[in-house]
């Protein structure tokens, strides 16, 4: 049989591929050049370390690559057996596994010295951290407490004092650690390049918006990895140039995900992704004339940063807000303004069984986005790592039914 | 309404407290605040004229909250967010819920939306403990649900009113302290569930009429023997149903320390005095054990099971997992193993708030007690 022929690499794939290889090298000798390797969440103030001269490593980045390699379910069910529920995060599970059996589809990833943990994104992360930091004997591990943004102009006052008092809580105990004394200009220079790379990160999102639309979710999360490892680097920076530049090109081109003509359904989609059926799942809603196109979850890495403001002030101010922190109110708005950019006309709401942070208001979402937009919601339950809890054939009626109702319901796009 | 009662009724009105409070109100024509677990200060809603109730849970079947929450939600949340939707549903004025974990944040906004035109607040507990920046934010944290309180009301709370909210409060702790040491040294003279229901109950009703109630049963105790009692300690959140309690009863064993939130967590909430009432509250804030499955790291609450364990000369512990409480389930592979590896005896008992199977619970901790017997 002969082999299939490797698709050439695109530029950004290219550029991906060499910053990741370069970013993994310098973390794997970091002990060796007396750096630190800092475990954190993938919405953290990340700057900061970077300013400091931290590695910053994220296990759930890690987790994801055995995830979509469907390994899932073996690591998982390995976790169990050391008594952790399988109700627990399954990138928690996937990397618990990963520490206990040293096996993973990756090289593998440094071991930390610290840790920072930012509960804007969930809690689950800051235990999953308490975990690792015990089995390391203790080590320190910082949390950032970002309480949720509620609809109140005073807390939101007071919530980024609090969050600012702990930036600098967090700057002294880097000054501890390393002995070395924080440098601001630096991390000002770091905050360029975070503000640049999210610009452009949005700026590819949201050429979603198109007709044919020239990416699907499954690009935008590939996407998305440097944004969550490389940010506040000019690598980052670099990347997106070249993303956005080769995405503007199929614009101008015309080239969709799909062609024009076969472009029904344009999706929403809640949650995180089932990181094992991604490209089963890209491929089945294709036959039908489906792309997901977008989701608050890719968002969560489009900041604002001001960099008229203190750096601190404006990290804060977008760390605290992300979607997984704002209330369901303002999570309805910022999805609310993704259907009418993106001329959206049908959504896919995955209750995530190992992410209940997210998942929690997926029902009552579900309801005013139906109230709001008039358009029917398909909900399914199912993990976003472990297998076992995936049913193929309910999973494919149940989007086959739901096509039909949309297109009974005149929702389908006309071929123009 | 409550300054009279026997521990019968008492633990009856444990078991559903809402008829109870219905007729208090009416009565009354004061407002009830529903809270949640944890840390909201109660003191701050009693200066207002208010009833702060602490929910904790219902036993009624579950009809709507299921379609509201995931499956594997912590069931207490569901239960008590049942509660309100379904069973108590116009006995609440207000509701102050606690964030303390990703299912209270997240649980606070489908109450607010669900459950309308009531007053509602969040209180933004800090998820994190050991900086400074903790402290200042308990304290903002205090002043705005005062400030919140006062604009739903319409009426400045005097300071006076919150200096006797704290006596009130302190004093109940103090005389839930003196009956729990009293029966855990004389085990005959009271039940487990006697004493739990006293602590729960005292999160839900007026403390200046309960404490009367405290008083008197204080009064009437008697020493009882130690004869065929097991000592253990109790660790977790919560014991739910207080069956369980029973079940403890029936095979004898005196529960003589606890971390519990319906048990010495509540205990260890006095205030002290001082002239500056806010930065006391604050202080109480971290002067108490915090539910650690949330907070705290597992080495602290395995320290804390130890000394319990240890001075108090018990022979096992016996800890109530909730199921799909995520913080526990984090902790526990872990925390077991210290436990066991320190060679105290430790039994797990998983809860439901709705299916809780007590013939289940009861054959296993027969087992595990005739297994350590002579221990």
């Amino acid at each position: 049989m002969s082999e299939k022929p490797k698709k050439e690499l695109t530029k950004s794939q290219m550029l991906s591929k060499k910053i990741t290889e370069e970013y993994l090298d310098q973390a794997f000798r970091a002990r060796d050049e007396g750096r630190l390797v800092c475990y954190t969440t993938a919405i953290s103030p990340v700057e900061i370390l970077v300013a400091h001269d931290i590695i910053p490593i994220y296990p759930e980045n890690h987790s994801v690559r055995n995830l979509t390699a469907k390994k899932g379910a073996q690591m998982c069910s390995f976790v169990e057996g050391m008594g952790y529920s399988s109700h627990l995060c399954a990138y928690a599970r996937c990397d618990l596994a990963y520490r206990a059996t040293g096996f993973t589809v990756t090289k593998g990833i440094p071991e930390p010295d610290m840790f920072l943990a930012c509960n804007a994104q969930c809690f689950t992360l800051t235990k999953w951290f308490q975990v690792l930091s015990r089995k390391g004997g203790g080590l320190p591990l910082f949390v950032f407490d970002t309480p949720q943004y509620i609809r109140d102009r005073r807390a939101r006052e007071e919530i980024i004092k609090y969050c600012v008092i702990q930036l600098k809580e967090l700057i002294s105990l880097l000054e501890n650690i390393t002995k070395r004394k924080f440098d601001y200009d630096k991390l000002r220079e770091v905050m360029k390049y975070s503000a640049e790379a999210s610009i452009l990160y949005k700026k590819f999102l949201d050429m979603a918006q198109y007709i044919p639309s020239p990416i699907s979710i499954f690009d935008a999360l590939i996407g998305m990895e440097m944004t969550v490892y490389r940010r506040g680097t000019p690598q980052c920076v670099e990347y997106y140039r070249t993303l956005c530049e080769e995405t503007e090109e199929k614009v101008k081109n015309g080239i969709g995900v799909l062609p024009k003509d076969k472009e029904r359904f344009r999706l929403y989609w809640e949650n995180l992704p089932i990181w094992f059926k991604f490209s089963d799942h890209a491929r089945l809603l294709g036959s039908y004339g489906g792309v997901i196109l977008t989701s608050l979850y890719v968002h969560a890495w489009s900041f604002e940063f001001d960099l008229e403001k203190d750096p601190l002030v404006t990290l804060s101010e977008n760390y605290v807000s992300r979607f997984s922190n704002v209330t369901i109110e303002d999570r309805i708005d910022m999805a609310l303004d993704l259907f009418k950019r993106y001329s959206l006309n049908g959504m896919l709401m995955f209750m995530n069984r190992s992410c209940k942070a997210v998942s929690f208001a997926v029902p009552t979402i579900k309801d005013m986005l139906v109230k709001k937009t008039g358009i029917p919601a398909l909900v399914f339950e199912s993990d976003m790592g472990d297998q076992r809890f995936y049913s193929e054939a309910q999973i494919r009626t149940r989007i086959e039914a739901y096509f039909e109702t949309l297109e009974r319901l005149g929702l389908a796009r006309k071929p123009a | 309404m409550w300054e009279n009662m026997s521990l019968e009724e008492i633990k009856r009105c444990a078991d559903d407290p809402f008829p109870s409070i219905r007729a208090w109100k009416k009565e009354k024509r004061k407002k009830v605040i529903g809270t949640t677990f944890a840390d909201v200060p109660e003191e701050i809603i009693e200066a207002f004229g208010m009833l702060p109730v602490t929910l904790m849970g219902t036993h009624k079947p579950l009809k709507k909250a299921q379609a509201l929450l995931p499956d594997n939600a912590c069931s207490l949340a569901r239960s008590n967010l049942e509660l309100v939707l379904s069973y108590e549903t116009d006995l609440f004025d207000g509701f102050v819920l606690p964030q303390v974990c990703d299912t209270t944040q997240h649980l606070s906004d489908i109450w607010r939306i669900n459950v309308k035109n009531t007053y509602f607040e969040s209180y933004l507990a800090p998820r994190q403990t050991d900086r400074e920046s903790a402290k200042y934010w308990v304290r903002r944290e205090i002043e705005r649900l005062k400030d919140s309180l006062s604009d739903f009301s319409g009426i400045k709370m005097k300071e006076e009113n919150l200096e006797r909210a704290i006596e009130v409060d302190n004093e109940n702790k103090r005389l839930l302290k003196e009956i729990y040491r009293f029966k855990s040294e004389n085990p005959s003279s009271l039940t487990n569930r006697e004493v739990f229901s006293m602590i729960k109950l005292s999160q839900q009703v007026d403390k200046t009429e309960f404490n009367e109630s405290l008083k008197k049963i204080k009064e009437k105790l008697r020493s009882g023997t130690r004869e065929g009692y097991t000592d253990v300690i109790l660790a977790g959140i919560t014991c739910d149903p207080l069956e369980i309690y029973d079940l403890l009863d029936e095979i004898k064993l005196n529960v003589v320390g606890d971390n519990l939130l319906i048990g010495s967590r509540y205990l260890q909430g006095e205030v002290d005095p001082g002239e500056d009432l806010f930065e006391k509250l604050m202080e109480r804030h971290f002067k108490r054990g915090f539910f650690s499955p949330i907070h705290g790291n597992v080495f602290a609450e395995f320290e804390e099971i130890k000394r319990l364990y240890k001075e108090n000369n018990a022979k096992a512990v016996i800890y109530v997992h909730i199921e799909f409480c995520e913080s526990q389930e984090y902790d526990l592979p872990d925390l077991k193993k210290m436990v066991r590896d320190e060679g105290i005896p430790m039994h797990v008992i998983e809860t439901e708030y709705q299916t809780t199977s007590l013939s289940h619970i009861r054959t296993r901790l027969q087992a595990f007690f005739e297994s350590i017997k002579g221990i």
